[in-house]
């Protein structure tokens, strides 16, 4: 079948991985396939070659010293029990089975889906201060979540995502029901070290922070310098008017 | 009589659990070619030029199809109910609706035929579309159907199902409040777990055996030799296996257009829907506009119902003029009223064409007489339970179409659910029965619309 | 490549990126997991991977050198029905049957791993099926039926059982 005639490799090793992607050239990554097999499939996506992360090494999870560090081939579901609000935002995504199989990194740089939002895990992420680890084009880089998104992130292979748990927290979601519900928007918030942070999924094609509220901590300020799309699942106006609101429920909690 | 009533298992049941039930894509066919369709990409367009070329070339493709290769293009489903056919198979020199196959092709395996829709080149001339059907008689609408805007082929040729019953200016007159009301569902997808499949092997006597997923077999059967212009002992269909098809699988949306890849490849030939062709091109229930104006009195009695219903049949009738009728029939719910006024129009938009879903054209009218029901017990301040006990069809009410009620359930029904939710119904509500009006509950406006049960 | 399916070890000639899907129904003739959207929405397609519940769709054939796959034919036969599936007959729990496979695959990991499933459990595990017949309350009937062992022997003849009345309840629902 000509769909599927890519040539597959399965390094073995972290470092293994790293040299199979090289500069990310041509290069389709599948950790989970729950993002890229869909595509695949439709002929969306027609890849050359196919670097599969299954038994990369990327899987593990460390705690040392009060830093988190998650591998990108780590599932959604590993994340449920751990801390927020990363856990709460991972116990949301789609459903037991998905989660199981889809993974961290997957997530990270899921780039915005055709109609809806994607990437759950970005928002609880920025508002942990994460750093991300990645190699590609220029070698390995370690930076803040953030530049990565703001970057070339769809062209690296990220290796793992670290952070240090913050002193409260908050999350609010509101979401399409399904089986699995559509997260149409949804606010992380986070306190550490005295330093607020807040960002949002759901307004921009990948999750942002929203700098208004963080300086102000009012959720009135929620709107600045940001302008939410339509699309499937609701108009860039119903989330204008659900995104203070959200807000406002994120900031009670710390 | 030993199974009314008594817990069988179901003759289907040990296949389901145990994985064994054959589904059309679960049917095992050595040879075969995988089938994709060309859809419209715009909502209302002239195809100024079609380039099949680079598809009919690319290896793997065993045949590709378009108008020309229909006996038939144009056949109505339900011409023998009278309803002229309207709809090509396959587009012929337009689109009016996005996801309107044009061409399909046939090639060994799923990823060359998706490969080979995309090499086939279209030249679009849009046009201006229509998709709101209130807007469908403005002077300014552009005209998106051969027949104008909406059907004109009831009986007599008429543009609209028409019922008149009674004296509906009178009862005008005489109401002390009128009710008014609009009412719009909006479309429903059918979202059966089994997309639309088809699989077609030509047999060596000349024959086809078809694999479908119909709901309707003898039917499909009819509509492809239809268009095919064979005789039904030609075709042999095999099914009855139906994942999940709620009114959206009466379409034979798929056996045609495989029948005609496998007479021209020569080898079967199956055509699996995605689920996006499921949500975005296949047939939905149809959204609905209901105005309904009532004529009541302040003691709650309707004595008259002037309803206009607008059905959005999309780009093509097909079965639309026929939920229509059914739904005219019921406009009035389960209450009598005697006096209507009712206009029911099919209204074409370069929408995907709309069918049947559970009840067809009748739970769009369920729905907007029950809200409207409601609210005239809201706007005149009467108990919801009792304004409806009150008007219920009893033995001998009429309906719309003047059909008189042997054994309506109504009233116990609305006793049984205020039971049932623990609302109070006061003694002379509880006591109410279906048989034939009397006394209080057959005042003056009901006498002349009560009919004879035994009559059919 | 090698897969082991159902406890048997076959050869397989699909492409490494082939979805796991695909290489059980049209490779090795496999039926049972379905293709209701081929995109992960709706579990139709869920079979066992090691025991655990994987949409077959959205993996790649690669990525189950040395797995058991488990799909519901493995689960019982006709003459032998697993208790899930037994419990699925009885209570009437597939209608169209086109979901089923999923459903029942889906169950059998839970009760595997979770010896007196709460309703949140039960629905948690379920979450990711798509029903469009039944309305899902037999279904989960079934469920808890199966989780207390509470299956009778199954009847593949439609009669009604002995010592019945003529007619039971006029339209009583079976």
């Amino acid at each position: 079948m000509t769909r599927f005639d890519a040539p597959v490799l399965t390094p073995g090793s972290p470092e293994e991985a790293v040299q199979a992607f090289g500069d990310g050239a041509g290069v389709t990554l599948i950790a989970g396939g729950t993002i890229a097999m869909p595509e695949i499939v439709h002929g969306r996506m027609k890849p050359q070659k196919v670097v599969l992360l299954r038994r990369s090494g990327l899987d593990k999870v460390s705690r040392e010293g009060g830093k988190v560090t998650i591998g990108a081939a780590v599932p959604i579901s590993e994340l449920e029990q751990g801390d927020e609000p990363l856990a709460t935002a991972a116990q949301n995504v789609a459903d037991g089975e998905i989660r199981a199989q889809a993974t961290v990194g997957g997530n990270l740089c899921a780039g915005p889906g055709r109609d809806t939002p994607r990437g759950d895990l970005q928002a609880p992420l920025l508002v942990l201060g994460a750093q991300v680890r990645s190699a590609g084009a220029g070698g390995e880089r370690t930076e803040s979540l953030e530049e990565f998104l703001a970057g070339d992130y769809r062209r690296r292979l990220v290796l793992d995502v670290s952070y240090s748990p913050a002193d409260a927290t908050g999350y609010a979601a509101f979401w399409r029901p399904h089986t699995h519900h559509y997260t149409i928007l949804a606010i992380a918030a986070a306190r550490a070290n005295g330093e607020l942070r807040v960002a949002a999924t759901g307004v921009a094609p990948h999750a942002v922070r929203l700098s208004g509220v963080e300086q102000s901590g009012n959720a009135a300020d929620a709107l600045q310098g940001i302008e939410p799309p339509d699309d499937a699942l609701a108009s860039g106006w119903y989330r204008t008017q659900i995104l203070p609101r959200l807000v406002e429920q994120a900031l009670s909690s710390l | 009589m030993k199974a009314v009533g008594a817990r069988l298992p179901r003759y289907d049941g040990v296949a389901h659990v145990t994985g064994r039930t054959q589904f059309v894509d679960d049917v095992r066919v050595g040879n075969l070619l995988w089938a994709k369709a060309l859809r419209s990409t715009v909502h209302s367009a002239e195809i100024k030029g079609l380039d099949l070329s680079k598809a009919e070339k690319m290896k793997g493709v065993r045949a590709v199809i378009t108008c020309a290769d229909v006996p038939q293009n144009v056949y109505g489903h339900l011409e023998a109910l009278g309803i002229p056919g309207d709809e090509p198979l396959l587009a012929d020199g337009e689109v009016r609706y996005l996801g309107q196959p044009i061409a399909l092709v046939a090639a060994e395996d799923e990823g060359t035929a998706m490969e080979a829709i995309e090499a086939i080149e279209v030249d679009y001339a849009e046009r201006e579309p229509l998709f709101d059907i209130r807007k469908a008689a403005d002077s300014n609408a552009p005209k998106i159907h051969q027949w104008g805007n909406w059907y004109t082929h009831f009986e007599d040729e008429m543009d609209r199902r028409q019922i008149r019953k009674g004296d509906i200016e009178a009862a005008f007159e005489m109401a002390d409040t009128i009710v008014s009301g609009v009412y719009r569902p909006a479309a429903i997808e059918h979202i059966p777990l089994e997309t639309q499949t088809a699989l077609v092997v030509p047999e060596p006597s000349g024959r086809l055996t078809i694999y479908s997923c119909t709901q309707a077999l003898y039917f499909s059967m009819g509509v492809v030799a239809a268009h095919l212009q064979w005789p039904l002992n030609k075709l042999k269909f095999v099914g009855g296996t139906v994942g999940g098809g709620f009114g959206g699988k009466v379409d034979t949306a798929t056996e045609t257009m495989s029948a005609l890849l496998a007479l021209k490849s020569g080898r079967p030939v199956k055509w699996r829907w995605t689920r996006e062709e499921e949500f975005l091109c296949s047939s939905t229930r149809a959204p609905w506009h209901m105005e309904i104006a009532d004529a009541v009195t302040k003691d709650g009695w309707i004595l008259g119902r002037k309803m206009l219903t607008l059905h959005d049949s999309g780009a093509y009738a097909r079965f639309s003029p026929y939920g229509l009728t059914k739904h005219s029939f019921h406009h009035t719910g389960a209450y009598t009223i005697p006096n209507l006024h009712f206009d029911g129009y099919v209204v074409f938009t370069n929408r995907v064409p709309t069918t049947a879903m559970r009840g067809f054209g009748v739970t769009s009218v369920s729905f907007a007489t029950e809200l409207h029901m409601t609210r005239v017990a809201q706007i005149l301040g009467l108990d919801p339970f009792e304004i409806r006990l009150k008007n219920a069809n009893r033995v001998g009410d009429t309906s719309p179409n003047g059909i008189a009620y042997a054994d309506p359930s109504t009233v116990p029904t609305i006793q049984k659910i205020a039971e049932a939710i623990g609302h109070e119904l006061p003694a002379d509500y509880r006591s109410m029965n279906g048989e034939a009006r009397q006394g209080e509950l057959l005042p003056e406006h009901l006498v002349a619309q009560v009919g004879d049960p035994e009559a059919h | 490549m090698e897969l082991t399916v159902n406890g048997v070890s076959r050869e397989v000639q699909s492409p490494p990126l082939t979805p796991l899907l695909f290489v059980l129904r049209d490779e090795l003739g496999i039926t049972g997991p379905k293709a209701g959207c081929q995109q992960g929405g709706c579990g139709a397609c869920t079979v066992l991977v090691d025991g655990e519940p994987r949409r077959s769709c959205l993996a790649p054939l690669a990525a189950f050198d040395g797995a058991e796959i488990t799909t519901v034919e493995g689960l019982g036969t006709p003459e032998k029905l697993s208790t899930v599936q037994a419990a699925f007959h009885e209570h009437y729990a597939s209608q169209c049957g086109f979901c089923t496979s999923g459903f029942l695959v889906a169950t059998h990991a839970l009760l595997e791993s979770t010896k007196d499933p709460s309703c949140h459990d039960v629905e948690a595990a379920l979450a990711g099926h798509v029903c469009r017949c039944t309305g899902y309350v037999k279904i989960l009937e079934a469920v808890e039926a199966a989780a207390r062992g509470d299956v009778g022997e199954v009847s593949t003849v439609t009669r009604p059982q002995e010592g019945q009345p003529e007619v039971l309840v006029p339209g009583s629902p079976a």
